[in-house]
């Protein structure tokens, strides 16, 4: 049951990327936010490049009054560490992987979201500009993807 | 002291012991072992009643985890707590025989209301401490963990802390760690193993 949806997500990813990439705009797979258990919530995704260097520089979405772009860093000793960045980077024909542990977008004083909704929040591109992209909220166990699951 | 490269020192040394671990602890669990475990750390917090909890005898003899995290953080505490309380909802025989020990390094915003609503999310069995700075610290060190540091100036400010959970076996020592990108398979291996530990040695 659980791998025929990772099958249907995974195709259905696919699809978004092949109408994504039309050489203008970065394509967005994986787009889920863990279900807030405080006043913050992290939204992670995966964009691909579409041939031009890039750069992530802003988020916003009707969830959240405002957004900041983040990377958790483990520092010498096993310190986690936070730190906001002006924006992040997207090669152009690569991937820009946000996860948990490394970079996420921080939905500060996010709405109470159900598990299994949607919502919509527009990416701010240095050179593509703004894209709409819908994002699943997911428990907080399932957050880390492929990283933390049991397959 | 140089307290950053002193813990540097710490953790290199563990790796390697790690690496030449042959002990009954080291094959059955897949986290990162210590090779000389360790007894529990003694500090006394504050619970979410309010009530003080002292840490090394409320949770003696039960399979201990404990973390060091804050309620705003988004990205890895809640995953470290959502992978436990996964395991213990499949396995309510592990649940049954531990206590997760929440300890959160923010003690401005985190009251033992906002600590106690952020822990029901996983499980509300889940104990939640809070403290002043200056306990806060001393529990830290008692227990071997870098003291959490705020970064950032006025409400927006985060706070760098140690990104693993400490494992306790019913046997009062800290056979193993967790680092942040633990997979769900160790920790449903661990806890099992960890619980199993003491049955197979006592």
């Amino acid at each position: 049951m659980k791998s025929r949806v990772k099958v249907g997500l995974a195709l259905f990813s696919l699809l978004l990327a092949a109408c994504g990439s039309d050489g203008t705009m970065p394509a967005i797979s994986d787009a889920r936010i863990g279900q807030p258990t405080g006043p913050n919530a992290a939204l992670y995704f995966t964009a691909t490049g579409y041939g031009v260097d890039d750069e992530l520089v802003s988020v916003e979405t009707h969830i959240a009054p405002s957004t900041e772009l983040h990377e958790t860093v483990m520092e010498d000793g096993g310190t986690m560490s936070m730190q906001a960045l002006p924006a992040m980077a997207l090669p152009a024909s690569g991937d820009l992987i946000l996860e948990p542990g490394g970079f996420h977008v921080m939905l500060i004083d996010v709405d109470p979201l159900e598990v299994g909704s949607t919502a919509k929040l527009m990416l701010t591109w240095e050179k593509a500009g703004a894209q709409t992209i819908e994002a699943e909220v997911v428990e907080p166990s399932e957050t880390m993807g492929e990283m933390g699951s049991d397959g | 002291m140089n307290r950053r490269l002193l813990t540097l020192a710490v953790l290199s040394v563990m790796l390697v012991l790690t690496a030449c671990g042959t002990d009954v602890a080291s094959d059955q669990l897949q986290g990162v072992v210590i090779e000389n475990p360790s007894p529990k750390g003694q500090f006394v917090l504050t619970d979410t009643n309010g009530q003080p909890f002292d840490f090394a005898r409320e949770t003696e003899g039960k399979l201990t985890l404990l973390y060091f995290g804050y309620v705003n953080c988004p990205d890895i505490c809640p995953v470290h707590l959502a992978q436990i309380a996964e395991v213990f909802s499949q396995h309510p025989e592990v649940a049954r025989e531990s206590e997760v020990v929440f300890v959160s390094v923010d003690p401005t915003r985190d009251t033992p209301e906002v600590i106690r609503d952020f822990l029901d999310n996983f499980d509300s069995d889940f104990v939640g401490l809070t403290g002043s700075p200056d306990e806060l610290v001393a529990a830290q060190e008692a227990v071997g963990v870098p003291p959490a540091r705020i970064t950032g100036d006025g409400e927006d400010y985060v706070i760098d802390h140690a990104g693993w959970v400490i494992a306790y076996a019913p046997d009062g020592l800290n056979h193993s760690i967790y680092p942040f990108g633990t997979r769900q398979t160790e920790w449903t291996n661990d806890l099992q193993a960890l619980l199993n530990l003491t049955e197979s040695q006592s």
